[in-house]
Formats: C-alpha cells, structure tokens, sequence
C-alpha cells in the first residue's frame, strides 16, 4: 500500500489525475480501442458459428494491423488508467480477472489469426472452430462486464489517504 | 418530460431493475456489448468503404451488418433504460443532448447510403475502390459513432445545472 501511495504522488500519476483532459482522453481512448477489438472478435466468432453468413475469412486478415494497433492503445491507456488511481486497481479482484481475460482472448485471436494465414476458407469446419468462437465470444463479454464492474468495485481509491 | 419519463421508468419495472445493487453495472456492461457489436460490424464496413482492407469483398462485409443492427438494438433499449431511470441527469446534459444529435445524424446518413449508394456499393469489385460519395458516407459514419463513444464517455463528466437546457 505504501508503494502504491509513493506512486500516485509521482507528478505523472496526479497530472493523470487531476488533468480532466488526460484522464478523460485516456478513458475514451480505451473505449474506443476496446470497441474495435472486441467487435473485430465478434464479427469473427458469428461468421465461424455462422450466426452471419459465410464470407471469406482470409481478406479479413487486412484489418489485423488496424487491430493490433487497437491493442497497443488499449495497454497505453490502460497503463495510464493505471497510473492515474493505482491502489483502486491493484486492490480490486476484478482487475486480475478482466487482465487475464483480456490476455486470454488476445491469445485466442492471435491463434484464430494464424488459422486463417494457413487455412482455406472452406475447411473452416462449424464443428472445429464452434467451441473456440464461442469461448471467445464469452471470454470478450467478461472482459466487458468485468471492465464495467471495476467502477463500482473498488474499495480503496487512492492509497495516501492511509498514511 | 422528467415526469414523464420517470412514470415510465416505474410503470415497466425499469426503475426497479436499475435500482437493484448490480442492475446498473450489468446494463452499462451490455450497453459496451452492443456498442461493440456496432464498431465490429458497422465500423468495419465504414474502414472498407474509406479504402481499408483492399481485397475484402465489401457484399461479404454487409453480411455484417445485421449483426451491428442488433447491436444498436440493444444499445437503444438499454440506453432508454439509462435515460428513465434518471432523466435529469441526461435530459439537461450536453453530452447527451449531442450523443443523441449524431445518433440521429447517422441514421441519416444510414437513410442516405440505403437509398442512394448501397445497391453500387454491393457490386464493386473487391480490389476497386467505391464512388466518392460511397466514401463520404463511410467517413461521416464512422465519424458519428465515435462521437457518440465521446459523448457517451463525457455523460459522466457533466453534472449541470438543470436550467442549461433552454428548450427541455
């Protein structure tokens, strides 16, 4: 708890903070990366489980550096969220479940990347790939709920009010 | 309107649900899932026409479609659960009053690509690029949704006073 307070007395951690714009830039940035990611996995676990109908995945790879980029942004904000309230993360359960979900979907869709650089369109079997869309799809909607909990959650905010 | 609102938020139990310890947080959770559903869908489709992701046949990109329509579904349902529950905290706002401007204009703009674009659209060849107008439209799209996301985040900013809204 005390490193946590040291590091939210860091001029960076309290510009993050207290700046309306850095924090709110931060958030939104982290709105709108997630949005895309978590909808490019959608859009892709549908068309395995043809809730959608089948079109050729291949193609679809193009928007993978659109999508990475995402994720690039989804950890700088996200550290930056970090920074800005430490102790309210860091002590929140939440947090480690929303972490390692994020981590574990990203996997997935970094396997479900490589399937389709090595795999024609028509062997994308329903049967092969239907638990892997569906967990992802699962896996992307506990990352959101557990994303929104965090807000409500937390039972410290900032840790210097303890010393 | 307040009044109104608030009778409808009683009357259908909505008041209730959102009263209830996690009944706010679940449908903030599912108010991202449908905006999710949109920017995977629509947002996609928007990138393709502005010359995203050469090569993907944009007919195969429209299948996606229906699913950012149920996504904007339950977008509008649960935001109207937002809105009753605690309508002065929205009607008076700003950033809602503006979230709810570029909803509207890209329904508009939805209306537009529908009657004028789509059918030409659907027949371009996956490695062509689509008219100028077909690219307008993605981009005012695209535009509009991630103004909404803003706003959506700004709500939360806002506490104002509740004149500021000269014609509520």
């Amino acid at each position: 708890m005390e490193m946590l307070a040291r590091l939210e007395n860091t001029t960076l951690s309290i510009w993050l903070r207290e700046s309306g714009i850095a924090f709110f830039t931060s958030l939104t940035l982290h709105s709108i990366a997630m949005a895309f990611v978590i909808g490019v996995n959608f859009a892709i676990a549908f068309r395995l489980v043809r809730i959608v109908p089948e079109f050729e995945l291949k193609p679809f790879l193009k928007f993978y550096n659109l999508y990475w980029l995402s994720v690039v942004v989804i950890f700088l904000s996200g550290c930056a969220l970090l920074l800005a309230y430490p102790a309210k993360a860091l002590t929140n359960p939440i947090f480690y479940i929303k972490f390692s979900l994020l981590t574990i979907g990203l996997i997935i869709s970094r396997w479900l990347q490589n399937q389709m650089q090595i795999i024609k369109n028509n062997e994308f079997s329903r049967d092969k790939y239907f638990w892997v869309a569906m967990i992802s799809v699962f896996i992307w909607i506990g990352t959101i709920t557990t994303g929104r909990f965090l807000a409500y959650t937390n039972s410290v905010l900032l840790a210097s009010r303890f010393f | 309107m307040i009044d109104y609102l608030s009778a409808f938020s009683s009357s259908t139990g909505i008041y209730t649900i959102m009263n209830t310890p996690w009944g706010w947080p679940i449908v903030e959770s599912m108010h991202f899932l449908g905006l999710s559903l949109l920017i995977g869908t629509v947002g996609i489709f928007d990138l393709r026409l502005l010359g995203i992701g050469q090569g993907i046949a944009y007919s195969d990109l429209h299948k996606l479609v229906k699913i950012g329509v149920i996504g904007y579904a339950i977008n509008v349902t649960t935001g109207v659960m937002f809105l009753t529950t605690a309508p002065d905290q929205y009607i008076y706002n700003p950033a809602f009053q503006t979230k709810i401007l570029f909803m509207f204009i890209a329904g508009l703009n939805m209306v537009w690509f529908y009657q004028t674009t789509s059918a030409q659209v659907k027949k371009t060849a996956a490695l062509d690029n689509v008219t100028n107008r077909a690219k307008m439209i993605g981009g005012i799209s695209l535009l509009c949704w991630i103004i909404v996301i803003v706003c959506g985040r700004l709500i939360t900013y806002f506490r104002p006073p509740y004149h500021w809204c000269w014609f509520c």
